[in-house]
């Protein structure tokens, strides 16, 4: 066999084999959309035959819902929206603020009573939420915090999601130690360290945790139930939840229509966020 | 104590070399950098004892607890949907855990290096992890899985007689499970990351060497993304042991049909806010806090022989 | 391509933006009552927007009664409603009036959690409600609420089925098990099984409640036990599985989990031909299956030896213990039940007002599938009934037994004696707890 052959042979495998991953990809993509087209469709559908058409090209058109569900509650849609943005930005800045700080103290730092502290941590993750929900109401209460956005903004500033200090304990490991030491070695002091070297080299960590960190506050449905009462307090979960009684009639298809509206947001999001995923170690290099 | 096991973990870093087995200096400044963790305790650690000094009582949220000692804990041994809920859950974490892992890891290898339109499949697939807080779900699900809905009409197709996916209590499980493996989106962005953690040189000088990819993979991808797969692993494993939305979701709150849907969570939930009996729950919480401890100490233990930090 | 200083800059900034306009809201404090000077009520329910706006409506009309007093009201979905109402009173921090579930309604008041309404004489006027409609929230010599609406399980047909089929639909009033049985025989054998005849919950405690009562037999006992035979729930299973393998009922399986809204209904999608359905939403139920249905009475009762049928009511409305406003939440209450203005604008998405008199007067702005329930209520609330007192804590045990074994006689895991013999030691130990 020439070595021609073998070139050829190997190009037509590649492609062969390009041609048989996106065919695989595609498939996989059709069942991976279906919930989000039948979605659309179904805010598209008028409310009285959402469980009879079960096309996915609605029978009947309605296109009302989007209008009217922006109006429907007692207030305009956008003020539903901009409520969970608020609470979702300052969230996310909570979190990479507080979280990166501890997560570097447990991964890289030596100092009495840390793996007591990393082991409550983790244990904190471990019990079920329905169980403390009583008295985290109750400290809430004392603190005089009901009916507003503390309880859902501030823990996230205080470094109480175990989730993500793990997470980024766990990407912090996986750097080479050579680079705090060369750090250390050029003078460098533990926070500039933090702040220089292992910061950077984290973005693929910062950009799962603020992904992770908006899609979980954007959907939280308990805490702001519990802690907010007013409705011009409510955020999109609430108001959405809105739409629906099992006892009463249901809007189904303006539910479906403000549904979408906001998942919009957190599709954005995603997309803007997935850049800074493959932007580690890999592609800025080891200097 | 439950948190024994927690004590091997390794945060100092994996397995320490005899070579460099002298402990760098305390570092003070440690605890500067976890001062906001140690104001959080307020709202993680209060709530958390609390409910462990419950665990022992008669509570019932309205009136003063009394304390009860074991009682609570002897309780869940004779009472048989605690035994239902154990089997529900082991069941779905052992079998949906490895499974959505797997799925994770694959798509994102797929997706890590070399596809067109990248960003648009990851969106894609990470879809349905998106679609999980909402109301819309469990309409999607009957409409999914219904009798009459699209599976079922798919299957026919090749001659399979109608299923009740959320019907039939030998079925039901099964359902859940596929749709906890069809939302991997969050364990793949995770592994996605990871990959991307690993110098793609290590990749080019393995090539020249000859290394098929099935030993690129043996030899890089495993070993480097191991903190990456072992904090999927732990993180997966607590969070299908505490599955509640997708099971309260699934059964209007039921955990049928004939509790063949019963997750340890979920019972627990009904225990408490629906029976009142939140002493019994809070037990049961910490019951499985021991159950997890166990499964991710025991896992903590073996990370060592897989598990490759970089000292 | 973005550089991350301008990116950063640019999430300070919405950030900062947003949180501007979002200040005075979700930031500040509370303590808006001791500001004002005016008192403040809490109020509580459960229900969709639609009905808060009919709520509010009646609360607008309150308030400009009684200038010296704000409602403030939250309402969520059933489900959130009552996680939330038991973490507020597991903290302490109640709401003044709330609506409050049945089933739940002994979990609060035997722990002392809702005000005796006896304790204040005077205020809320029940001179216009029904014996049935008192006896309703009677919990020893105390009242610790009263019915927001009453209702009461009615049979609902799909006349348009029957018709196209050619099947008679039986006499409501006079009508036996039996007879049901041979209907549904009847819809699902002429339709070619494209109709079942009927689809009736043996899992709701609600339907096992009417059945038990024929018997002669009492759900829970005076003293606060479960009273229903082993015979008597072995032959209600039973019943359902004669009827099922006739043809007259779905196969296993035909019922699924999610969804209990009348439009996620069988009748409303035009599986089933007949279903029982809580009295007051007949107007829902008929929207979506097409209009032609009509309401029957419950089989059995000319024939039993004792009526099954009650008066029940989807809610209450109750006062917490702990309110520091008990007068000006009796006040509010007593309007809510007494004022003809106020149910005229509520409408009757809470059932049929408790006051006949309230009833009467507001009858003829309703729609009329509202005035067809109305008038069976009415009619009902005239007849001598077997009153069932509101049931003792631990009954929402009972109905997850209910709940988890009534798929396996469905399934063919246990026979209906099996099934009765588990409900009862669940209930025994449920109600001894």
């Amino acid at each position: 066999m020439t070595t021609d052959e073998s070139y050829i042979e190997r190009i037509g495998n590649s492609r062969r084999r390009r041609f048989t991953k996106h065919l695989l990809l595609c498939l996989a993509s059709i069942v991976m959309l279906y919930p989000l087209l039948w979605l659309v469709s179904s805010s598209l559908k008028p409310t009285g035959i959402v469980f009879k058409d079960l096309s996915l090209w609605p029978a009947e058109w309605d296109l009302s819902n989007y209008a009217g569900g922006w109006t429907a509650l007692q207030f305009p849609f956008d003020l539903y929206l901009v409520n969970s943005v608020v609470i979702v930005v300052l969230s996310i800045l909570g979190n990479l603020l507080s979280c990166s700080l501890a997560a570097y103290a447990f991964a890289r730092l030596n100092f009495r009573g840390r793996k007591l502290f990393f082991a409550l941590t983790l244990g904190t993750m471990m019990l079920p939420g329905h169980v403390l929900l009583v008295p985290q109401y109750i400290v809430f209460a004392k603190l005089g915090w009901l009916n507003t956005y503390y309880p859902l903004i501030v823990p996230n500033f205080l470094a109480t999601s175990a989730f993500y200090i793990f997470l980024m304990v766990q990407f912090i490991r996986s750097l080479p130690r050579e680079l705090d030491e060369a750090a250390r070695i050029d003078g460098a002091g533990t926070f500039r360290i933090f702040w220089s070297v292992i910061l950077p080299l984290c973005k693929p960590a910062f950009a799962t945790t603020a992904i992770f960190t908006f899609i979980s506050t954007w959907n939280e449905f308990f805490s702001p139930l519990l802690y907010l009462t007013e409705q011009e307090l409510y955020t999109v979960p609430l108001a959405l939840r809105q739409f629906i009684d099992s006892e009463g009639q249901s809007q189904w298809g303006q539910m479906f229509a403000m549904s979408f509206v906001s998942l919009a947001p957190v599709i954005g999001f995603f997309i803007a966020g997935q850049k800074y995923l493959v932007k580690g170690i890999a592609t800025t290099g080891l200097k | 104590m439950t948190l024994a096991p927690v004590e091997d973990l390794a945060v100092s870093g994996a397995p320490v070399s005899p070579r460099k087995a002298a402990k760098p200096p305390q570092d003070r400044s440690g605890y500067l950098f976890i001062l906001p963790w140690f104001l959080g305790m307020a709202f993680t650690i209060i709530p958390f004892f609390a409910s462990l000094y419950l665990a022992f009582t008669d509570y019932n949220l309205l009136n003063v607890p009394n304390w009860i000692g074991l009682e609570n804990f002897a309780e869940m041994f004779s009472d048989d949907t605690w035994w239902q809920s154990v089997k529900v859950t082991f069941v779905y974490t052992f079998v949906s855990v490895p499974l959505s892992l797997a799925a994770a890891l694959g798509v994102a290898m797929l997706l890590n290096r070399g596809v067109r339109g990248l960003p648009v499949y990851r969106a894609i697939f990470y879809l349905p992890s998106l679609l999980g807080g909402s109301v819309a779900l469990v309409l999607l699900w009957r409409y999914i899985f219904g009798l009459n809905g699209i599976v079922n009409a798919f299957l026919g197709f090749f001659g399979v007689e109608k299923i009740g996916w959320t019907s039939d209590p030998d079925y039901a499980l099964t359902t859940l499970i596929i749709l906890h493996i069809w939302t991997f989106g969050s364990p793949m962005v995770i592994f996605l990351a990871g990959l991307k953690q690993i110098p793609a040189m290590y990749y080019e000088a393995a090539a020249i060497d000859g290394a098929t990819k099935w030993q690129q993979f043996r030899k890089i991808t495993l070993p480097l993304l191991s903190p990456i797969i072992f904090f999927n692993l732990i993180q997966s494993l607590i969070s299908s042991f505490q599955t509640f939305t997708q099971g309260f979701i699934f059964s209007g709150g039921k955990g049928g049909p004939a509790n063949s849907t019963m997750f340890y969570n979920l019972y627990l939930y009904k225990q408490g806010f629906e029976q009142f009996h939140m002493g019994y729950a809070s037990a049961m919480a910490w019951m499985l806090l021991i159950i997890i401890a166990a499964f991710t100490g025991l896992n903590f233990l073996m990370a060592k022989r897989w598990v490759h930090y970089d000292n | 391509m973005i550089s991350r200083r301008d990116m950063l800059r640019t999430a300070g900034l919405t950030g900062l933006g947003l949180a501007v306009a979002a200040c005075g809201r979700g930031f500040g404090g509370g303590g808006s009552e001791a500001a004002s000077g005016k008192i403040e009520l809490n109020m509580v329910w459960w229900g969709d927007a639609f009905r808060a706006q009919k709520t509010q409506a009646a609360l607008d009309l309150f308030m400009k009664a009684n200038p010296g007093i704000t409602i403030k009201t939250e309402y969520q979905d059933s489900g959130p409603y009552k996680d939330k109402l038991a973490t507020r009173f597991a903290a302490g921090n109640p709401p003044d009036l709330m609506m409050m579930r049945m089933d739940s309604l002994r979990e609060y008041a035997d722990r002392k959690s809702l005000l005796n309404l006896n304790d204040h004489p005077g205020i809320v006027d029940t001179a216009n409600l029904s014996q049935a409609a008192v006896n309703l929230t009677k919990v020893g010599d105390a009242v610790y609420g009263i019915p927001s609406g009453l209702n009461a399980i009615g049979f609902i047909v799909n006349k348009t089925i029957t018709d196209q089929y050619g099947v008679t639909i039986p006499d409501g009033a006079t009508w036996t098990w039996q007879d049901l049985a041979k209907f549904a025989k009847e819809v699902t054998d002429k339709s070619g099984k494209k109709v079942y005849g009927t689809l009736v919950d043996p899992a709701t405690l609600a339907n096992l409640v009417v059945y038990v009562s024929q018997q002669g037999e009492d759900l829970f006992t005076a003293d606060g036990k479960f009273g229903v035979s082993e015979a008597t729930l072995t032959a209600w299973f039973q019943m359902f599985e004669d009827m099922r393998k006739e043809g007259g009922f779905p196969p296993a399986g035909f019922v699924e989990t999610t969804g209990s809204s009348p439009d996620q209904s069988y009748i409303a999608k035009g599986s089933v031909a007949s279903q029982i359905i809580p009295s007051n939403g007949l107007l829902g139920y008929n929207k979506v299956a097409g209009g032609n249905l009509v309401l029957l009475g419950i089989p059995g009762e000319a024939t039993a030896k004792r009526r099954g049928t009650n008066i029940g009511t989807p809610a209450l409305w109750s006062i917490a213990a702990s309110s520091k406003h008990p007068k000006e939440a009796l006040r509010l209450l007593n309007f809510l039940i007494n004022d003809v203005e106020a149910n005229k604008a509520m409408g009757t998405t809470r059932g049929v007002p408790a006051s006949t008199v309230v009833a009467d007067a507001i009858k003829p702005t309703m729609e009329k599938d509202d005035q067809v329930a109305t008038d069976y209520l009415i009619g009902l609330q005239k007849q001598t009934l077997v009153a069932v007192p509101p049931y003792p804590k631990g009954a929402s045990g009972i109905q997850d037994e209910l709940t988890a074994v009534a798929p396996e006689v469905e399934h063919g895991r246990l026979t209906p004696a099996e099934a009765a013999k588990k409900v009862i030691e669940a209930a025994t130990k449920a109600l001894s707890q």
